[in-house]
């Protein structure tokens, strides 16, 4: 009689503890997690205004007319566009062809 | 009780047959006994019942209120912006916050005082060290230095002592220095606005619900500079002593640049008392000359007295009035047409223009305009123009811009209403989608013949603006140069222009301070190579405000058909 009505609520209590406790414990770690990242977007984003502050500085009309004065007094040569090469493979292939070419020519002259 | 009771009967009437009195009492006690154990077993489970109630209490209250926990704890890494950006009508960058430190030192923590100095002094040898001295030796917490650089706290970390405190701070910087300090204003250790923008709009840049929306001016930053270096190109050129320009759009109110020189970094805090660093646009108050002719002029077309070619006959050389000699700068045909009165800048052609106008309906006009008021702007600094009486000969003096004193922004801002079809618009710092509100104070008829002979006053032959006629971009425009009210041996050249005057869009003001002739500057008038000899505004102000336009005049994006007629190449494939 007793333990019937004792022991149910009693195990329902506990079971429902336990719930909560594992529930309070997984809650606790995302929030550390929660925390962590809030922690990291605030670096993140304190960096950000710093970063933005600093281009702004450095791209404000004083700062880039410094810049272009001082590049001014450089000497520039001029180069011709067709010797830029833009990756290794094509100055391989040019290359390539002009040995071609030589090759052809030389052939040419031992011929002639 | 009476439960008890009732189950005690219970017991005793269970059977119709004999009990004896042991077996009944054993009953008794067993029955008794175990109503004492429920008793208990109920205490026992209400009390850990009660236990875990205040225990789920506490755990709800903690989880509730965790993440404020965690911010007191770890507050100092958390950045949070105090204050909301400022940008220009760009978007671009013109005030932040950003974290820095104050060093503060606990004397208590510092074992060897000695050392402690001469290591500061090794490293911060601009320091007051009799000050850190004492203040050390009073043993009271102190700030050794505020708002310090990385560098700078890079050094003091360098040299160990538990005593140095860092306390992180917020602190405004200003990305383009002192290229707007007259507008933007400052901030205190604080965080609090005590100059311009910073100050009026303190409540509204502190408003949390808005830190992450800026707050847009209608200032551009490349227009900013580039009149800023022009003028103070011109002070180096002229030898003034300052100046001043504002830029504004005519239709909207919109100030796209202003600059008063001599100006000051706004990033490095300084208490600034010399008069000659105030806002001259905004806060000068000056007798700006013969720019008030224009006023005239449009006044008397408003009132129909006049149209711009009719004939003013017998113009005296000088006029007496009260005790005031009026006359003009150079000899001027006794006959001129109401425009080129104004062409000429002549005073008492204008004199006489504004008698027929009557002091009531100039009285009339000058209140309308605002002129005698403080301007109605979004910033604290603004200056109250000097009151006077209309007394004899007020108005033959007002009527060419003496004995009357106003704002330069309130004066350009009446050049633009005289030119946008007779609007007179509120200035305006901070970008707004809202409606222009504004007053009609000439009609756009009048306004209309106002551009005509401003655009004549740059390019006819006697007009007095010749070096601001800048091809492509239709600028019109009036010189004024005056003395200045508290100084008399000094000069204040002003020049208001406007542009395109087909329909004009912006209004340019350009105020040199005390200028002087500029002997080696040559001259590009009217197609001939000519050096400095005069010093009137015609010679320096609107030289300057040549430059400008020409400079600008590509940023505003005036579509110049002139130039694209003339240099514009069209591309073929």
């Amino acid at each position: 009689m007793f333990k019937s009505k004792i022991s149910l609520p009693l195990i329902i209590f506990f079971f429902l503890l336990l719930i909560i406790s594992i529930i309070k414990n997984q809650t606790r770690s995302f929030e550390k997690k929660i925390y962590q990242l809030n922690k990291k977007i605030s670096l993140k984003e304190k960096d950000l205004n710093e970063s933005q502050f600093d281009f702004f500085y450095l791209s404000s009309p004083v700062i880039i007319e410094k810049k272009i004065n001082n590049l001014g007094k450089n000497n520039y040569s001029p180069i011709r566009h067709s010797k830029i090469f833009l990756n290794f493979s094509s100055f391989t292939n040019i290359q390539n062809k002009i040995t071609i070419l030589k090759r052809d020519n030389e052939k040419k002259i031992k011929t002639n | 009780m009476k439960k008890k009771s009732k189950q005690i009967k219970n017991v005793n009437q269970s059977s119709f047959y004999f009990e004896d009195y042991l077996e009944t009492n054993k009953k008794n006690r067993i029955s008794k006994k175990s109503n004492i154990f429920q008793d208990r077993i109920y205490l026992l489970f209400f009390l850990f019942f009660s236990l875990i109630f205040i225990f789920s209490i506490s755990i709800i209250n903690i989880s509730i209120n965790t993440t404020e926990i965690f911010n007191q704890v770890n507050g100092s890494s958390k950045f949070t912006l105090q204050r909301r950006d400022i940008v220009d009508r760009n978007g671009i960058l013109i005030s932040r916050n950003v974290k820095s430190y104050d060093v503060a030192i606990k004397p208590s923590l510092i074992k060897d005082k000695k050392n402690f100095l001469i290591k500061i002094r090794l490293n911060f040898p601009n320091l007051l060290f009799d000050n850190i001295e004492k203040k050390l030796n009073r043993d009271k917490y102190f700030y050794l230095k505020r708002r310090i650089n990385q560098i700078e706290k890079e050094k003091l970390w360098a040299l160990g002592e538990k005593g140095i405190i860092f306390e992180p701070i917020q602190k405004r910087m200003y990305t383009h220095g002192n290229l707007f300090s007259h507008i933007i204003g400052q901030v205190d250790y604080d965080n609090y606005g005590i100059a311009g923008i910073e100050k009026y709009f303190d409540r509204d840049l502190k408003n949390k619900k808005l830190l992450k929306k800026p707050l847009k001016l209608t200032l551009d930053s490349n227009i900013q500079h580039i009149v800023n270096k022009e003028l103070n190109e011109s002070l180096k050129i002229f030898n003034a002593t300052g100046g001043a320009a504002l830029l504004t759009n005519v239709d909207n109110g919109d100030i796209l640049s202003l600059v008063s020189l001599p100006n000051f970094d706004i990033n490095k805090r300084a208490s600034i008392k010399d008069k000659k660093f105030i806002n001259k646009i905004t806060k000068g108050v000056y007798e700006l000359g013969s720019i008030f002719k224009t006023f005239t002029i449009a006044l008397a077309l408003e009132n129909k007295l006049v149209s711009p070619n009719t004939i003013i006959n017998n113009i005296p050389r000088k006029l007496k009035c009260s005790i005031h000699e009026i006359s003009d700068i150079k000899e001027f045909p006794k006959s001129l047409s109401v425009e080129d009165i104004l062409i000429r800048s002549s005073n008492i052609g204008t004199l006489l223009i504004a008698r027929k106008i009557g002091e009531v309906k100039y009285k009339k006009f000058i209140e309308d305009t605002g002129l005698l008021k403080s301007p109605d702007l979004t910033l604290e600094e603004v200056g109250n123009p000097i009151n006077f009486e209309w007394n004899k000969c007020k108005l033959e003096t007002v009527s060419f811009g003496h004995g009357i004193t106003t704002t330069p922004l309130q004066a350009t801002f009446t050049y633009a209403a005289l030119v946008n079809g007779g609007k007179l618009i509120k200035p305006n710092l901070i970008q707004k989608n809202n409606t222009v509100n504004y007053k009609k104070i000439i009609s756009a008829e009048t306004s209309q013949s106002v551009s005509s002979i401003l655009r004549k006053v740059v390019t006819e032959k006697d007009g007095t603006a010749s070096l601001a006629n800048i091809d492509g971009y239709n600028v019109g425009g009036k010189t004024g140069t005056s003395q200045n009210y508290k100084n008399k041996n000094e000069n204040l050249n002003t020049f208001i222009s406007v542009f395109p005057t087909e329909k004009p869009k912006y209004a340019l003001l350009v105020m040199l301070e005390n200028p002087q002739v500029a002997r080696n500057l040559t001259y590009n008038y009217r197609g001939m190579k000519i050096k400095g000899t005069r010093n009137e505004s015609g010679w320096n102000s609107v030289y300057v405000a040549g430059k400008i336009i020409k400079k600008i005049g590509p940023i505003l994006a005036i579509k110049n058909e002139e130039f694209t007629n003339q240099y514009v190449a069209e591309k073929f494939n």
